[in-house]
């Protein structure tokens, strides 16, 4: 089971692709569980997930959420901004479970 | 132009990282989220209270029974939002420090209530709620910064009473607040008893004239408002989230002139404000998104010949009638894209304008203080916004063809640049 999470600024945006994410999931037969947050729950919910995908709009935040991704140590980084306009869940999907073998 | 672009990101980055992680614009913004729903409901409230043409259905007396049994919805929290924006500073200013975030809330009230008038034409034992609105924001605010920190800097300075072991936890913990609350809330009084031998009698009447009149009164005049509007659109062509960066600096000046409206609309007086909280948000990012992004997925049904954007329509635009809008940014792409900068940056403007004096001359009534969520599709929140209004409506639609009228030529360039390339790599 991989765990997902992705956050953005209120959750809206990422979540049209967590649905995407969960489509090209099943498609594969991977088991996973995907889900998209506001900016603020983000440090809370890292603490159960494997990985953090952050939405490119908000990539400024990527070094704020690294201090809290390094103390519960899982890796994260910014959805490449193509892949999230085309809200290609395949390709973030891909992405993700890259990062969470790669730590 | 890729070298000047480089260097306006690597300014904007920072920029957006010191507003969007600044632990009191932060400590702001959530303090805005908690209150919130409670200002959602009492607009939807100040909504069916004034809906078009009961009044002239139903008798006049049936009218007013009506309307003053709805009237205490709103008069409870849109009115008064002021204490719930405090209370969600408090709390989340002390919650980011790992405290009892509850006494951050009721320490960061407590505080404003002792700065807060206690008569009212003579009456004591009064507050007139009119200074737990938009007269009191911006004492708000500051005074649930300050008594956060106090609160916390009096904890984290140990002068807290120990209980010996045994004594339950939670009867501890009603001790432990009890020094680092009486001396922040003691340093309060004071600064009103300071503040009642100056000329300006209450604290608030000091914050109201030197420092939120002046503000809103800048944040109501339209280069303050154009300036804000380019600035979301720039900090968005980098694929930065605009509103939330700009937002976080305006939100209370864009609050308070809202709540002044709000007021003169239930008291049935004239709007005092163009530029509100739904100004921005109703009649230039909530048409689709930040951009008005609507009319180019509008455009993109209309003249889309290339597969890419008739895909991308697709994605875009179910989301786009709600507003949300990162398909279109991050797909068509608009980000870091030459081309469509003019019409990314002039369209609004030129809305903001229309909106402006469409509003000023007064041919489309000012937005009425209703707070309406920002997923409300178009022409629907125009409506609510003005309070109820048909003309809300059309100037959201004339604002659609506004941006399409703008954006359609370099729309069109775009689509033949993909539609070529799409038959020459379907020739090869």
């Amino acid at each position: 089971m991989k765990r997902i999470l992705l956050a953005c600024s209120a959750g809206m945006s990422t979540s049209l692709l967590v649905t995407k994410m969960k489509e090209a999931a099943e498609a594969k037969g991977i088991d996973v569980e995907i889900w998209a947050v506001a900016q603020d729950k983000a440090p809370k919910d890292m603490e159960r997930a494997d990985v953090l995908l952050i939405g490119p709009q908000m990539r400024f935040m990527k070094k704020k959420f690294g201090v809290t991704a390094a103390e519960v140590g899982i890796p994260l980084d910014v959805i490449d901004p193509m892949a999230y306009g085309r809200v290609d869940g395949e390709a973030v999907l891909n992405k993700a479970i890259e990062l969470i073998d790669g730590k | 132009m890729n070298r000047f672009m480089e260097i306006l990101e690597n300014i904007l980055m920072p920029i957006a990282d010191k507003l969007n992680n600044n632990r009191y614009l932060t400590a702001l913004r959530n303090g805005f989220m908690v209150a919130l729903p409670l200002i959602i409901f009492g607009s939807i409230f100040v909504v069916i209270a004034n809906l078009p043409f009961l009044d002239k259905v139903i008798s006049e007396e049936a009218w007013a029974a009506y309307q003053s049994a709805l009237g205490p919805a709103s008069a409870a929290t849109l009115s008064i939002m002021g204490l719930f924006v405090i209370i969600g500073i408090g709390y989340k200013m002390v919650e980011v420090n790992e405290g009892e975030s509850i006494y951050g809330g009721v320490v960061a009230l407590g505080s404003f209530l002792i700065l807060t008038p206690q008569v009212l034409d003579g009456t004591s034992g009064v507050i007139p709620t009119s200074s737990l609105g938009a007269e009191g924001m911006f004492l708000g605010i500051f005074t649930a910064f300050i008594s956060a920190e106090l609160y916390h800097l009096f904890v984290r300075k140990n002068l807290t009473i120990k209980m010996p072991a045994g004594v339950p936890d939670a009867v501890a913990r009603s001790f432990s607040a009890l020094i680092p609350i009486t001396l922040t809330l003691s340093l309060f009084l004071i600064v009103r008893i300071i503040f009642s031998y100056t000329p300006f009698d209450t604290v608030q009447n000091f914050i109201y004239t030197l420092i939120q009149e002046p503000l809103t009164a800048l944040g109501s005049g339209l280069p303050a408002t154009i300036l804000a509007v380019l600035l979301i659109q720039l900090f968005w062509f980098f694929g930065l989230h605009g509103q939330i960066i700009v937002n976080s600096v305006f939100d209370p000046i864009w609050y308070a002139l809202n709540d002044q409206n709000y007021q003169a609309f239930i008291n049935g007086t004239e709007l005092p404000n163009i530029v509100t909280k739904q100004f921005i948000d109703t009649f230039i990012v909530g048409i689709g998104g930040s951009g008005m992004t609507l009319a180019v997925v509008i455009g993109i049904f209309l003249i889309g010949r290339s597969r890419q954007l008739k895909e991308l329509g697709k994605l875009g635009g179910p989301a786009g009638i709600f507003n949300v809008n990162e398909p279109i940014i991050f797909g068509l792409p608009i980000i870091m894209n030459p081309l469509v900068l003019i019409p990314w940056l002039v369209a609004p403007v030129v809305v903001a304008l229309v909106t402006y004096f469409s509003m000023a001359t007064g041919i489309v009534p000012k937005p009425a203080g209703i707070i309406v969520p920002w997923t409300t599709p178009a022409v629907l929140s125009g409506f609510l916004a003005t309070g109820n209004h048909i003309m809300g409506a059309v100037l959201q639609i004339v604002n659609i063809v506004i941006v399409f009228v703008i954006w359609w030529p370099f729309l069109k360039i775009m689509d033949n640049q993909y539609y070529k390339n799409e038959q020459g790599s379907e020739s090869k």
